[in-house]
Formats: C-alpha cells, structure tokens, sequence
C-alpha cells in the first residue's frame, strides 16, 4: 500500500474504532482492507435501491462506530508497523500484543457419492483490556473470543450458521502463543506437526476435519505488513495458507450421521490493533481454488458513494506456490444476478463473472445456495453473506472449474446486538 | 314478562333499602372469595412465572449437593458431548436499605445468552446503545449492575443511578425488562465472586442438555442434577405449605361468603311468603310463583355477584401486596403482579353469587310450595314450636359434628381432609344456635330488661320469636368471631412457642451476618475466636439439599458451643444429646421426623460429595425455622461430606466468667464492622424473628377483618328485614304509646342481642377452633407442634368486634325507625 492513490484512503480509515462493535464491523473491513492490493474500478453499483440499502447500513453501523469510538485507548495496543520476521509456527499462534486477530477457514468438501458441502470456521479474538483489572481472576475480561460457524449442504440446499461468544474464563477459550492452538468453548482449531484439526459441533452440525498445507504460507502485502492506511501503524500482519488438502468428517441435521468427505480448505490469519475506516460500505471477498492449481483471491470495497475503493486488489497463487498481486485495473467483475434475502430483505449480487487479463482468467461463478446469510444477532450484530460457490471458465486459455468462497457484507443492516 | 314476576320486582324498588343490603351481603360474601382466590392466584402464578423466567430455556442444572462448585469443571462441561449451552450462575442475595432481600444473579453475558435470551438481549443491547464512555463497564465495574425495570420503577432508579444494598452501593447501568414479579439484580459473574468472596467458584450451572441419561451417568457422581421439572417441582414443593395456607384462607372467605349469601337468599324468601300468598289466592300458579322467586333471585344473585367481583377484584389488589411480602419475609423476594381484570372474574363472581343464591332459597322455597296459600297469606308467622324445632335442629348438627370429629380424626391421611373437618365443624356448631338462642334468652332478658327496661325485655323476645331470621344471621356473625378468636388463639400459642424456641436456641450474645446477607470469612471465624473473654462461638451454615425428591435443609453447627451455651427444646431427653453429633451423627427437627417419619435411632441418607451418606438419627427437636425439615450435624462431619467451607452466620458466645461482657461484645461488634459484616444483639435478632412471624400472619389477619365485615352485612340485613316485616307490629307498639326513642332502643338491643349470643357461642367455639388449628391444621400442613397458650387479647377483641359491629348494623335500621315510625298506622287491624 505504498501507491499515491492510498493516500485517498486517509480520510475513510481515519477514525478508528476501538470497541467490540467497531471491531467485528472493522474486523471484516479490516481483514479485507489490509488485502487490498491493487486499483480497481469496475465494480460500479449501479442499482440505486441497493445503493440506498447500503448507506442506510453503513449509517447505522457507522453512527454505532463513531458512537463507540475513544473508550478505550489503543495506545494500550502493539500497532502492526514495520517488516515482521516471520517465524512459523509460532506466527500460527496467538499475538496477544495486538489488539484485534482471527483464524479464519472457509473449505470446499464432497462426500463419496458426489454429495458437495461447504463449512466456515472463523475464531476471532479482540483486546478489551490490554492488562485485566484483575488478572488472579480468569473472569476478568481481557479478550473477548468470537467465532462463526457454517455448513452448506450444496445437494440438500441447505444452510446452517452458528456463533459462540466467550471470555476466556477458566478454561473456555484460548488461544495458544506458541502456535496454532485456539478454542473457543467446544469449537476448536489446532496445529499438530503440519496438521491442522478443525472440530466444531453445535447441536446437529459438526465438523471433524484435518487440513495438510499444500502450498507454503502466503504473505500478504509488504512480507506480511498489510497496511490499510496511510498512518503508521494502520496497518495488520497477514497471511494465507490458500490451498489445504483437507479429510474428515461433516454431520448435518440432513445426513444424522457423520459423512466422511474430502476437498479444499482456505485459511486466513490476521493481526492488528486498528481498525474501520468512516466512510466503507461494504466489501465483497472472493477466494477461489482453480482445478489447474491456481488460487486466486480478489477483494473489493465499496464506498458510500457506491464507487469502488481504488485500495481493492487481489493475489493470485500458483500451482506452486508462488504468488503476485494483482492491481484492481487488471481485474473486471461483472454482477449477473441478484438475490434478495427474504430474512433480512438485503439484496446481495449472487453471480459474477471475474476477469483477470493479465493472468488470462476468466470465470463465471454463483453461489450453490443461495441463501448462505449469515444474521449475527448474538455475536457480531451485522449480517452478511458467505458461503460456497462454484463456477467454471478458463485460465491460462484451458478450461477449468471453480470452487470457493465468497464473503458480502453492508448489503444489509443489522446492528442490534453487539456481538 | 309474567304479571307475577313484575310483581315481585316491583317489591324489590318499593323496598330499595332492603335490596341494598341484600345486594351488598352478595357482593360482599363474593368479594371475599373472589378476592382470597385472585390474590393467591396472584402470587403463585407470579412465584411460576419467576422460575421460569429465571430459568429461561436450561433444560437441567448442575450444582453440588451443598455449597458452592469448583468453576474449573465448566471446561469438562463444555467438551460434554450431551451439553449443547451452559451458563454459569451465581444465586445470590443482597438486602436493600429498607431490608428486602434482593435476588443478584451473577451471569457471564455471553454464556448466558442461549439460556436467558432476553436478559442477555437486553444487556447487549444496552452496550450497543448506549452513550456512556465504557462499553464494558459492566464487566471493567466491579459495581456495575442491571436490575429489572419494576424495581427501578419501584426505587425510582434509572441509568447511572445509585442503589444501596447490604453489598455496598451498586451503579445502574441500565434495566431490564422482567415479566416476573421476583425483582432480580444482574452482575458480571467476576463482579459476583469477588462481591461474595467466592474466587474459584461458582453456585451452579443452568444446561441445555440433549441427552438426560448420558449426561447423568458422566456427571452423578459428586454433583446434584436437576431437570426443569424437578427443579420446578422443588420450588413449589418450598410454597407448598403457604399455598394450602392461602388455599385454606379462600375457602374460609367462601365459606363464611356462602353463608353470608345464603343468609340473604333465605330472607328474600322468608320476608315474601306474604306476597306469595296473596298472588296464590289469587290465582297465580306455584310455578309462577316459584319463576317469580327465581328471577328475583338470579336478579340478586347476577348484580351481587358482579358487584362481587369487582369489589374482589379491588380487594385483591391489596391482599395480593400483603402475599406478596409474607412470601418475601417467609421464602424469597417476590412482588406478585395483582392479576388482570378479566371477564372470567366477572363470570365467576356471577356463578358464585347465583349458586350460593339458590342454595340458600332452595329450602324456604320448598317450604312455601308446600304452605297452604292461606296459610301463607298470614304472611310472617310467629316462630310457634321454636324449642322443639331448634332442638331437632341442633340435633343434626350433633350428627354434623360427629361426621366433623371423624374427618378430623382422619387428618393425617391429608391436611385436606382436616380442613374438611373443620368446615364440617364450623357447620355443625351453626345449626346450634338456634338452641343456643332459646338457652341464653332468659339471661339475656334478665339483663337487657334491667339496662333498657321494657325495650330491652322485647328485643330478646323478638331475637327469639324470629329465630327464622336471626338464627343464620347471628350463626353467620358466630363463624366469623370463632375464626376470630381461633386464628387469633393460633397466633398468639405459635407466637409463644415462638419466644421460647428462640429463647432456648438462640441464645448467643452477639450474632455476626445472618442467613441472605453476607457470608462471614473463615478467617473472620478465627479471629474472632481469640478474642479475648470469648467462650465459644458457633459457626452456622445453612443449605437446601433434596431427601427422598423433597428439599431440606442441612444445618452445621459447633456440636461442643451449643452444648455449652444452649439448651435446646428437645423432643426427648437433654443436652447429652450432642454427644454422638460431635461423632458424626445427626439431630433433626420435629418437622423432619414427622414429614419423613424419622425417629430417634434411624438413619438418613444424603447425597454428599463423594455419594450417598449414611447418618444415624440420635434426637429430635422442636424448630420453627423451616416446616421442611432440618438435619442438624457438627461443622467438621458437614465439611468432611460436603467440602463446604461456607459460614453464613457466627453466634458469638461470651464466657460467662469474663468480668467485662460487654467490651467483649464491643470488640467484636468493632471487628465485624471493619470486615463490613452485619451484627444483630440477642434481642435484635429475636425482634427481627418476630417481626418476620407477624408479617406472615398479616394476610391471615386480613382474612378475620374480611370476615367480620361479612358477618355485618348479615347481621345489618337481618335487622332490616325484622324492621320490615314488622311494621305492623309497630303499628301496635304506637297504639300501646311506645315513642320512636323506645322503638329505636329496641331495633339496637335486637342488634346487641345477636351480637352478644354470637359473641358467647363463639367463644366456645373460637377456643376448639384454635385447638383445631393447633392440633391438627398446623400439625398436619408445618409438621410441627405448637403449644396452646390461652390468651386474652382474641377474645376481648372478638367481643368487642361483636358489639360494635351489631351497634354499626342497627344504625341504618334505627335511622329507618326515626324516619318512617311515626307515619306508621294501624291499617289492618
């Protein structure tokens, strides 16, 4: 983010928020800010009703920012500033210095008959108090741990979202310094000699999964150092492993028993100590595994005004492992269908064709359900959408298939519970 | 509508002041039920409607068998594979300035949110909105608290506001909606451990379990699990003897209601066998006749009984306050919400009325039918044969009172049964008062005719010669001042016994923190203990534990102090009895032994930390502090069973061969206050017990006041209908010369007349009525003994209740006497 153009996002990222509510807005902004990479300005909003929606949300999310906003001083908080000598896996672990992290798995599963499922398994943890008021007490709140949790059934067309919000307590949520090892009450995700263990249950949905690295970590921005504004220190540190081999086991209310099930995972993990800028819409993520081998992953924020953030970018990833950005010129997204939520009354794009000249991509993609949205009343208080989606196209002129995820938030408002 | 019909309604304008009272007698008689049944309904929908709310949407709940859990074992319970949400609790109470005890709840938000959605809802949502400056103060504030929007509403408290409790001063950082009529005080879980010293630990965790019997095998052992129907059922089972209290109280208003109502039917009968045999001789069928009387009294019976209900509805919403804090003194804090008007009441006050109406007509109306029409034209007879008729009378309510004896004598099979009984009894000694009349008549002559000379002498001729009139009336009046004196009797022995409990148990000079306030450090304890001139002090802890599904209540106590410094009331036997507690058996409270059917030698068995404990029985003694049941054990057997360091109160003990006492008590005193730890003096904490003992019987006491007002629309009725009925009579009386002064002494030595002979029969009858409740209702509903104690005082008020109301009754006749006497004329004769 060392481009002139950055210097417009002064003003967005300016005000920083610096409480829960903020923070699980500002988490999603930030995750996608900080993997911006490149100026792109195709993906103009150009149906006004979903322009209005989205300032209406914005306002209200951004009254609730601005509301929140200087309780809490981030001085307390390590900023992300600098190259980071990067050490893994200890950098798979826990950064209690800074304020804000997450440990985020969205994955691509298919059982033996063909059957395709999707899962989300996000851990968050947000700083409240650098040094708790009382530290003898496990109660006394220093982070607070988030964490969603979806399922899509792809032939049974089926969602099903899940949320768990906890202090640390005496033993109920942690996350482990020295690697990957964070829990949050019985979700958990653990790194076990190359081996990550995914095992999440609520009620009749559970994932049992083990992912094996296929690809090297992928760091993001400057070695790592995805800075998201023009100050110092409004920046995070972020990676990606974009490609794991992943084997386990899904159960949904539809299918009772365990299925055993195989594919592709994705994992993202951040850390920061600021967040939201003032003037963000929304965001729309995608992260997709190419059949040739290639991982491509492409961000765009959106502004108030409905243009395109000049900041939106991409990264793609190659068969083997070597990565590049891409600028947001070199990308073109066409919306070729909506959705509108009967629950929450949002209207999110839900088919997409993605363009990238200069890697000679070209993929059409939709959603395998269409209703993947997630309200998160309990825990984050906004709703967004995110969920499995599946296309076809060609890349490097050869015909390839498509699956990922893909993340839409500020389509529609919801900010009545914090977290 | 039938000529006959209009006839008689025509009657009822002509004679408004007698529909009045008779109206008013309805309404009253329905009032008292409707009143008694809403208010109890009230307070035990409220009691069901705290339970659940508080208990949200938890499936089961796990607690140790006594005393607080380790919360180290939340991490095992979040891996059950049974457990779907678990929410930390700590149930805790605080006391506010004006002495209520307060539920504080200390939650985890997070956690909690998928038990008690809507508490959580609404604390979030505050941190949302709200412009405060911290958004987790309530977590950051070891202040901070929410509390429900009636106790606000009550206190007068609102966002940022200070609330004073036992705890120290509390902030509000906002409130919460509460649908239950139990206040509740919210705090951070952190908050709550360190407001009541409970690091490590918590009171219990409230499950959404998905599979019951998996769940206990993994976790039976050491921890006691509740589902939410034995938890409700545990509660309840905690009210049930309060419930049959109030229960018993509406059947009382029904019954004296009844009587009241039937009382009033019966006159409206009585006084129109004139009317009816004018309208026979002139032709007018005894259906029509008998339709005539119907609608009279249906027309009676719908407007008093919707009167009724209304006045019940007005009525509840003063009794259910005083339920309401005979709950809070005796089990929790509860503020039940009066219940909603609703057509129902309406309806049941209209049923009420009608039925008991027609009850009371259905004899003098089968009377009448068969009457020659002649007969019945002479219109009131004089009351010819009365002895032999009260005679037959009271001879079946001989009979009555046998049934009485047998149902009584068959109490113990259910409390129900003896509340039967002493309905049946109360009957039976009604039907006596005709004869009672005939008995006393000639004394009450003798000595009216030497007060009021002439008048005097003919107003007990004329309570006599309409004994048909005045016998329910006065039998009315008599259950009234029997219940009374029988209540008042019951009171007054239990009060006594009361005193010498307290006086015999409670018998340390200083006593530190009690049983809802805060809980006193072990190490308070040891201090305190080499306080020099000290002799002893006993450690008391106090839990509710389940014994054979019902809940208990384990008291632990220093066997070697109180053997010392006390002696307690014992069932048999003395203070050797403490020898094999301090061994590690137990004594238990006659409540106990009488609810389980325990005896000196049995042994009990309850779930302690380690399973099911044995512990041999080796004396009872008489309590009054729960009608639960008490299991009494040394404080070292208790923490080797339960491993529960807790001590709720300290009982400090002077030696008595310390020269200065009462700096030793200052000294103390002096400590306590430094720890913050309330102390209350021997006769503090004695005064503090009785004022507990007499808000119970406060809507007891409202029941007695209910009742005589009953009695006095009956009696004020009577009268009315005698002035009535007699105005040919008077007629004669103005003849002889008699002047309205005369006549009107007369109308009020009627009223005393009846109030006395109430007043004497209930004497007798309060005195076996308060037997009654000793021995059997109290016995049978606490499960423990109360001794007789005669006192004056219920009967002294009863008496003086009698007269004044039967001087209250007569005014309204005797304002008719100076009004309409004088213009009386001798038409027929």
């Amino acid at each position: 983010m060392r481009r002139p153009e950055e210097q417009k996002m002064k003003r967005m990222e300016s005000r920083i928020s610096r409480s829960v509510l903020p923070f699980v807005f500002g988490l999603y902004a930030e995750r996608r800010t900080f993997s911006l990479r490149l100026r792109y300005t195709i993906c103009e909003i150009r149906n006004t009703t979903l322009a209005k929606n989205l300032c209406h949300t914005l306002f209200l999310l951004l009254l609730a920012v601005l509301v929140c906003a200087g309780s809490v001083s981030s001085a307390d908080w390590e900023q992300a500033i600098g190259e980071r000598a990067w050490s893994f896996p200890r950098d798979h672990g826990s950064h209690p210095e800074h304020r804000t992290e997450w440990w985020y798995f969205t994955g691509n599963l298919a059982d033996k008959s063909g059957n395709r499922y999707g899962y989300q398994l996000t851990f968050f943890r947000h700083g409240i108090e650098r040094t708790p008021k009382d530290p003898g007490n496990p109660w006394s709140i220093r982070d607070i741990y988030l964490a969603h949790f979806t399922i899509t059934d792809v032939s049974g067309r089926k969602f099903w979202f899940a949320e768990r919000t906890s202090r640390a307590g005496p033993g109920l949520a942690f996350s482990d310094m020295k690697g990957l090892n964070v829990r949050l009450l019985n979700w958990s995700a653990r790194m076990v000699r190359n081996v990550i263990h995914l095992s999440a249950r609520h009620k009749e949905t559970e994932i049992n999964l083990e992912l094996v690295p296929q690809k090297p970590p992928v760091l993001h921005g400057h070695k790592g150092l995805s800075k998201k504004g023009p100050g110092e220190g409004q920046s995070s540190y972020y990676y990606s492993f974009t490609d794991l081999a992943t084997t386990g086991t899904i159960r949904t209310p539809l299918s009772k028993q365990p299925v055993h099930v195989t594919g592709k995972s994705w994992f993202d993990q951040e850390f920061g100590s600021n967040q939201l800028s003032s003037d963000q819409a929304g965001w729309d993520w995608f992260s997709l595994h190419l059949s040739d081998g290639r991982d491509l992953m492409l961000y765009f924020l959106r502004r108030k005004d409905g243009t395109v953030e000049q900041a939106s970018s991409g990264t793609i990833i190659e068969k083997n492992g070597a990565s590049r950005h891409i600028r947001l010129s070199d990308i073109s997204v066409d919306i070729l269908g909506q959705w509108k939520s009967p629950k929450s009354n949002g209207t999110y794009p839900s088919r997409w064709r993605i363009r990238v000249p200069s890697a000679k991509i070209d993929l059409t993609i939709s959603p395998y359900v269409p209703d993947q949205e997630l309200i998160t009343e309990g825990s984050a208080g906004i709703t967004y959408w995110e969920g499995a989606v599946g296309g076809r196209g060609t890349s490097a002129e050869r015909e390839v298939t498509c699956e990922g995820y893909v993340e839409l938030t500020g389509y529609a408002g919801n900010i009545g519970g914090i977290f | 509508m039938k000529i006959v019909t209009k006839a008689f309604l025509r009657y009822l304008f002509r004679r408004r002041s007698l529909s009045v009272l008779q109206l008013l007698g309805i309404a009253c008689g329905v009032a008292a039920v409707i009143g008694m049944g809403l208010s109890a309904r009230s307070a035990l929908s409220s009691f069901n409607k705290a339970i659940e709310f508080l208990r949200g949407s938890s499936t089961h709940l796990i607690e140790r068998p006594a005393g607080p859990i380790d919360e180290k074992m939340l991490a095992q319970l979040m891996q059950d594979p049974s457990v779907d949400f678990f929410a930390p609790v700590i149930d805790r109470r605080v006391r506010l300035t004006d002495g209520e005890a307060i539920h504080v709840l200390g939650i985890d938000p997070f956690l909690d949110r998928d038990i008690r959605p809507e508490i959580s809802r609404a604390y979030f949502a505050e941190m949302g909105r709200s412009e405060r400056e911290d958004h987790f103060s309530f977590f950051t504030d070891e202040r901070s608290v929410l509390i429900d929007s009636n106790l606000a509403a009550q206190l007068k408290l609102g966002p940022g506001s200070r609330l004073e409790t036992s705890q120290g001063v509390f902030t509000v950082i906002n409130t919460f909606k509460n649908p239950s009529g139990e206040p509740l005080i919210l705090m951070d879980i952190r908050n709550a451990q360190k407001m009541f010293d409970l690091k490590g630990s918590i009171d219990r965790v409230d499950l959404i379990v998905n599979d019951e019997a998996a769940f206990r095998s993994r976790w039976e052992k050491g921890f006691r699990i509740e589902s939410k129907r034995q938890r409700q059922e545990t509660l309840t089972a905690l009210l049930y003897a309060f419930k049959l209290n109030l229960q018993a109280l509406s059947l009382l208003a029904l019954f004296v209601g009844t009587f009241l109502i039937y009382n009033t039917a019966m006159f409206a009968v009585v006084s129109r066998r004139r009317d009816a045999g004018v309208l026979r001789s002139l032709g007018a069928r005894r259906i029509e006749i008998v339709a005539a009387f119907m609608t009279e009294i249906f027309f009676f019976g719908i407007l008093g009984g919707a009167l009724g209900a209304v006045f019940g509805y007005i009525l509840s919403r003063f009794l259910t306050e005083i339920v309401g804090s005979a709950i809070s003194t005796l089990y929790f804090f509860l503020k039940p919400s009066p219940q909603p008007w609703s057509l129902l009441t309406l309806a049941a006050g209209i049923a009420f009325g009608c039925i008991a109406s027609l009850l009371g007509s259905v004899a003098p109306l089968i009377e009448l039918i068969l009457t020659e029409p002649v007969k019945a034209i002479r219109g009131r007879v004089a009351y010819r044969g009365g002895k032999r008729k009260a005679g037959k009378i009271a001879l079946i309510g001989l009979g009555i009172l046998c049934a009485a004896a047998i149902f009584l004598l068959f109490s113990f099979y259910h409390v129900y049964i003896g509340y039967a009984g002493t309905f049946v009894f109360l009957l039976g000694v009604s039907l006596f008062t005709g004869f009672t009349i005939m008995f006393v008549a000639p004394a009450l002559k003798w000595v009216f005719s030497r007060i009021g000379g002439i008048q005097g002498k003919l107003a007990v001729a004329n309570v006599r010669k309409n004994m048909g009139r005045t016998a329910v009336a006065i039998a009315a009046f008599m259950v009234a001042l029997s219940m009374s004196i029988g209540l008042g009797s019951m009171i007054e022995s239990f009060r006594h016994s009361l005193i010498w409990w307290m006086n015999s148990q409670l018998k340390g000079e200083l006593y530190v923190s009690t049983k809802g306030d805060a809980d006193v450090p072990e190490d308070f304890y040891e201090e305190v203990k080499r306080v020099p001139g000290i002799g002893g002090v006993d450690t008391y802890r106090n839990v509710q534990v389940t014994f054979r599904g019902a809940p208990v209540y384990i008291t632990a106590i220093n066997a070697s102090i109180l053997q010392r410094f006390t002696r307690f009331g014992w069932v048999s036997g003395g203070n050797e009895n403490w020898e094999p507690v301090k061994q590690g058996s137990v004594i238990v409270s006659e409540s106990f032994s009488r609810r389980f059917n325990i005896k000196k030698g049995d042994t009990v068995t309850v779930e302690g930390i380690e399973g099911a404990v044995q512990f041999p029985v080796t004396a009872i003694f008489y309590d009054y502090t729960t009608e639960h049941g008490l299991i009494m054990m040394d404080r070292s057997t208790y923490i080797r069973h339960f491993q529960d360091r807790t001590i709720n109160s300290l009982g400090v003990f002077v030696d008595p061969r310390y020269p200065e006492r009462d700096k030793v008590i200052a000294e103390v005193k002096k400590r306590a206050q430094d720890r913050n730890l309330p102390t209350a003096t021997r006769s503090e904490l004695h005064n503090t017990i009785l004022s507990v003992f007499d808000n119970t019987f406060a809507v007891t006491r409202s029941m007695r006041v209910l009742a005589i007002i009953v009695a006095f629309f009956g009696i004020a009725g009577a009268l009315m209908t005698l002035f009535v009925e007699r105005r040919r009579e008077f007629g004669i009386y103005r003849a002889l010369g008699f002047s309205v002064r005369q006549i009107a002494g007369m109308t009020l030595f009627e009223g005393i007349g009846m109030g006395l002979v109430s007043f004497i029969m209930s004497i007798g009858v309060g005195t076996a009525l308060a037997l009654i409740l000793i021995k059997v209702i109290n016995l049978r509903s606490f499960n423990w003994t109360i001794f007789y104690h005669f006192t004056f005082d219920p009967y002294l008020l009863a008496g003086i209740t009698a007269i004044a109301a039967s001087i209250g009754a007569s005014l309204y006749p005797i304002w008719k006497v100076y009004r309409t006497y004088p213009q009386i004329q001798i038409r027929e004769e």
